[in-house]
């Protein structure tokens, strides 16, 4: 692990200047408000915009606050993770592309370093994002509708964090492997297309790494079976490693695709 | 027009204003440091300014040019 802590600190440096640190948590906060408030305001929406007829009356579901989390994890499962990997998966692929990686890889660093110097920086960033955005959505929801469990607040979040950590190390390792476009590509398409694909043959099956976002909400409403949580939780964990171990081999692989 | 603003509940609406704003104060500050963008520059300003949440975070994304 030649050079680690300078290869994370340039990583840190770069992810600071480029406002990472910032303007990802302010996205996921705004996404985390965006669902406590348009249903509360529902009717006030629904009045404003569309000609609703007289004598109009509607009967909205009396929400549970964990309904409402559960309504804002699935905003950061669709747009957060869109802008998330959109911005983590060029990481590795750009450098390549645009030939900066040529000043690294022509000194003596170890792949492995510098690969997980770029994870620890992205886990950070994610870290914060989510932070922001649990504390965005649970302060909406506490003052609109009322109070969570702290304790199983926590567990939701921390299951939420392993499962943005196997989207991070998916990326990185698509990133690692081909040119951006193509990365893109696959990520984008083993993320998404397994959430849809579990979500659509999903009850067939109670362990993969796809059903970790809904099982944080289960915790939360206390019907979780433990057994299943646990081993989605080791079966992902396990997924994160390999994809960090194949990104480290195929970043080592591919140097030769620099462009110079 | 005093009373209608003393209606608005600002404990709810106010932070979602004040991240709206950082975010687009963050995104015009980036683009005056910047060297070159994608596309022409005083494009970017009014995409940012004027689709307001949307148009920050397209810039973030694909506007910003890593050289």
């Amino acid at each position: 692990m030649r050079g680690f802590s300078v290869l994370l600190q340039k990583e840190f440096r770069e992810a600071w200047r480029g406002w990472k640190f910032l303007w990802i948590p302010l996205v996921f906060a705004l996404l985390g408000m965006n669902d406590p408030l348009t249903n509360y305001y529902m009717m006030d929406i629904l009045k404003a915009v569309g000609n609703v007829p007289e004598g109009f009356e509607m009967l909205i579901p009396e929400l549970m606050p964990v309904d409402l989390l559960q309504a804002s994890i699935g905003q950061f499962q669709t747009i957060g993770l869109l802008i998330m990997m959109a911005t983590f998966v060029g990481s590795i692929s750009k450098e390549r592309a645009s030939g900066m990686a040529t000043l690294f890889y022509i000194r003596p660093i170890s792949f492995s370093a510098y690969f997980l110097s770029k994870f620890i920086v992205m886990s950070t960033v994610s870290f914060i994002s989510i932070l922001a955005g649990f504390t965005a959505s649970v302060y909406y929801t506490s003052i609109l509708y009322g109070t969570l469990d702290i304790g199983s607040l926590l567990a939701s979040f921390f299951t939420y964090y392993i499962w943005l950590l196997f989207v991070i190390a998916v990326a990185l390792m698509m990133s690692a492997s081909f040119k951006t476009v193509i990365a893109t590509t696959c990520a984008f398409t083993l993320i998404f297309l397994g959430q849809i694909v579990d979500m659509i043959v999903g009850i067939f099956w109670t362990v993969s790494p796809w059903k970790l976002a809904s099982y944080g909400t289960l915790l939360i409403r206390g019907t979780m079976d433990m057994s299943d949580y646990w081993w989605s939780l080791s079966t992902t964990a396990i997924c994160t490693i390999i994809c960090i171990s194949i990104g480290i081999v195929m970043m080592k692989r591919n140097a030769s695709m620099v462009k110079i | 027009m005093m009373e209608e603003l003393a209606k608005v509940p600002w404990a709810v609406i106010a932070p979602l204003i004040v991240v709206q704003l950082i975010l687009m104060i963050v995104a015009l500050v980036d683009l005056r440091k910047i060297h070159a963008t994608n596309g022409p520059k005083i494009l970017w300003v009014f995409i940012i300014i004027f689709a307001n949440l949307i148009g920050s975070i397209a810039y973030f994304i694909v506007g910003r040019r890593q050289s």
